[in-house]
């Protein structure tokens, strides 16, 4: 079963689901463990609300070589690598390969990702939508540090969106591998070290784990349905006998995000966000009437 | 005896992998003696970036990266270069939309519809690799050898279009990747402090820098500040890069302008802003026509586009100090 830290204290009235998926992450952090993390976006924001109110000594390392920072924030847009203020105060400043190195002897126990596309075996796409061999496609960066990522640190968790669009029968191209064909020992035939792989996959609606190397419905929050869940996925997933609930963000919690991890809103204001939600006076979640929000169409979603 | 068998192999082309050939290229043109190398951005260009050269940057256009060269590459119109497009947010899309660029290799770039025009048309070919195989690539370079074995980057798609292969490992027996070394023609790197030599520190986090000087034919060096030899050997466990990979030192103060520098400057965030807009959604020939074409030197761009109270600010907003001070 997995583990989360209790969500403590009043529950907010209005949240929005960026704000509420960084939160479900932060109370998956497991304390005193590695984490690779995505520089910028939603998975920093969630290590470090996790470190401000469940696991102090979790620690992150970032591409650039980056060991266990507590950065100066705000970052400036881009500047979540290199930068004085995304590596302040760490014990260690390495490179990309001295990061690289330090998974690949087992060193990092999770990578936090995001990605364009992923499958049922947790094979994701960050490179490009339609057929590489057609030509005919819309292209996107490339892994950067997710392949590394989901081939060495010893559990993979991806945070994405709850679209049809990215949860696809098949990626139209493996950036980083997941479990491939979903065959046992599939990775091992790849080169890849053993034990390793998938472990989550965490949205604003749901939270998925793998049984058997395929993506399980394990978790749903409460503004949504699981017919909802499934409807938005072009493939049915696995679905686990009893389903936990993803509670809504806290107070504190968003608080400390809104004011300290990410007061400029570069994450949970601007850019793609997802639905606001609401509690209504009966007790229940559901998507706000209005939203803020709005975005810069200038920057790209991680910074 | 066990056969070292090949399991898989991609079918992308890759940069040619010859050690020996680049021994023979250090002994023939590395100079051991303490020669001055000081130049400018124009002349060391001009002198060691050819046309059709494999070209890395260290670290990139907005994060403590060789801006001034990049742009100068451009300014000089150098052409069929081929890209170790790693760890890149705006630099591979502006020497694409300057036409420099035939080849390359990527790990991670911003993309948008001026690269991916140039691949559709066929005016580039890509390659795929990611950020970390790419720096170990460079690290075999380094190493002086021709290939070496990666635990990741297996039953990607990305493996199908690149150089790696999957081999029957003789020690263990296990599959396991290789991929080719990477001796760039050429490495243009950024760094905090240089001597006239190319000894060279760079404080704060990296991505491949030494290796990059070690395992590249050429070596362009640009720094902030030119601190006398005496103050090298000082303190000698700060130099990263040692004189005799360097082929050129360029004195460039806010050369990774408009990125930041850390521990010296802050990023220009307004500009940072408008230059990765255009990569996203074009608009890069305006941004090139400015900033490149519409000056004849760094020097010039930051006096005539940036300026003196620009500059105070982005050192004024740069108050971590902690680390960058030798």
């Amino acid at each position: 079963m997995i583990q989360m830290h209790p969500a403590k204290g009043e529950k907010a009235a209005y949240f929005n689901e960026r704000e509420h998926q960084i939160c479900v992450m932060a109370r998956l952090i497991e304390d005193g463990k590695t984490y690779w993390v995505a520089g910028g976006g939603t998975p920093m924001a969630s290590i470090l609300l996790a470190k401000k109110l469940y696991a102090p000594n979790a620690v992150y390392v970032t591409e650039d070589g980056v060991l266990a920072p507590e950065p100066a924030l705000p970052l400036d847009p881009i500047m979540t690598m290199v930068s004085s203020r995304a590596s302040y105060r760490a014990l260690q400043w390495g490179t990309m390969n001295s990061v690289g190195f330090h998974a690949q002897v087992g060193l990092m126990d999770y990578g936090i990702l995001n990605t364009l596309q992923v499958d049922p075996y947790g094979n994701i796409n960050s490179t490009l939508l339609g057929s590489y061999e057609a030509g005919e496609y819309r292209r996107f960066g490339g892994p950067g540090g997710a392949d590394s990522i989901a081939s060495l640190c010893w559990r993979t968790i991806l945070m994405t969106d709850h679209q049809k669009r990215k949860f696809v029968p098949r990626v139209d191209f493996i950036s980083s591998p997941g479990f491939l064909d979903g065959s046992p020992g599939a990775r091992e035939r790849a080169g890849l070290p053993r034990d390793t792989g998938p472990y989550l996959v965490l949205t604003p609606w749901a939270l998925f784990d793998y049984e058997d190397r395929y993506l399980r419905l394990i978790g749903i929050s409460p503004f949504v349905t699981v017919e909802q869940v499934l409807a938005e996925m072009s493939f049915r997933p696995k679905v686990a006998p009893q389903l936990l609930t993803l509670e809504t963000p806290t107070e504190e919690e968003l608080t400390i995000l809104r004011t300290e991890i990410d007061p400029r809103g570069q994450v949970t204001i601007i850019g793609d966000i997802g639905r606001w939600i609401q509690r209504r006076e009966d007790g229940t979640y559901a998507p706000a009437e209005e939203g803020r929000g709005g975005g810069n169409p200038n920057l790209p979603r991680s910074w | 005896m066990r056969q070292l068998e090949i399991l898989a192999e991609g079918q992308g082309e890759y940069h040619p992998v010859d050690p020996d050939g680049f021994r023979q290229w250090v002994r023939d043109h590395k100079k051991r003696a303490l020669v001055p190398k000081l130049m400018t951005e124009k002349e060391a260009i001009e002198k060691f970036v050819q046309d059709g050269d494999y070209l890395v940057y260290e670290c990139n256009y907005l994060q403590r990266g060789p801006a001034a060269l990049i742009r100068e590459i451009i300014r000089q119109r150098k052409k069929n270069l081929w890209l170790g497009a790693k760890f890149t947010w705006v630099a591979a899309a502006l020497l694409v939309e300057a036409g420099c660029v035939s080849k390359m290799d990527v790990g991670f770039f911003l993309f948008g519809p001026v690269v991916e025009k140039a691949a559709k048309e066929g005016r580039i070919k890509i390659y795929e690799y990611s950020n970390v195989v790419m720096t170990n690539r460079i690290k075999a370079g380094a190493m002086g050898i021709p290939f070496i074995p990666v635990r990741s980057f297996g039953g990607t798609d990305g493996f199908k279009y690149s150089g790696a292969k999957i081999i029957r490992d003789p020690y263990t027996g296990q599959p396991t990747v290789i991929v080719p070394a990477l001796n760039p023609d050429v490495a243009i790197i950024h760094v905090h402090q240089a001597d006239v030599y190319g000894n060279a520190r760079i404080f704060g986090t990296g991505i491949s820098d030494a290796e990059a000087a070690l395992a590249s034919r050429k070596v362009i060096i640009s720094a902030e500040e030119i601190v006398d030899t005496e103050e090298i050997r000082r303190n000698p466990g700060l130099t990263v890069i040692p004189y005799y990979c360097v082929d050129a030192v360029v004195h460039l103060p806010f050369g990774a302008y408009p990125g930041e520098m850390a521990g010296r400057y802050a990023s220009d965030v307004e500009h940072v802003v408008e230059v990765v807009g255009r990569t996203m959604r074009g608009g890069l020939q305006e941004y090139l026509e400015k900033w490149v074409y519409g000056v004849e030197s760094h020097h010039e761009m930051l006096d005539k586009l940036v300026g003196w109270r620009k500059l105070q600010q982005l050192l004024q907003r740069a108050t971590i100090k902690e680390g960058y001070l030798p």
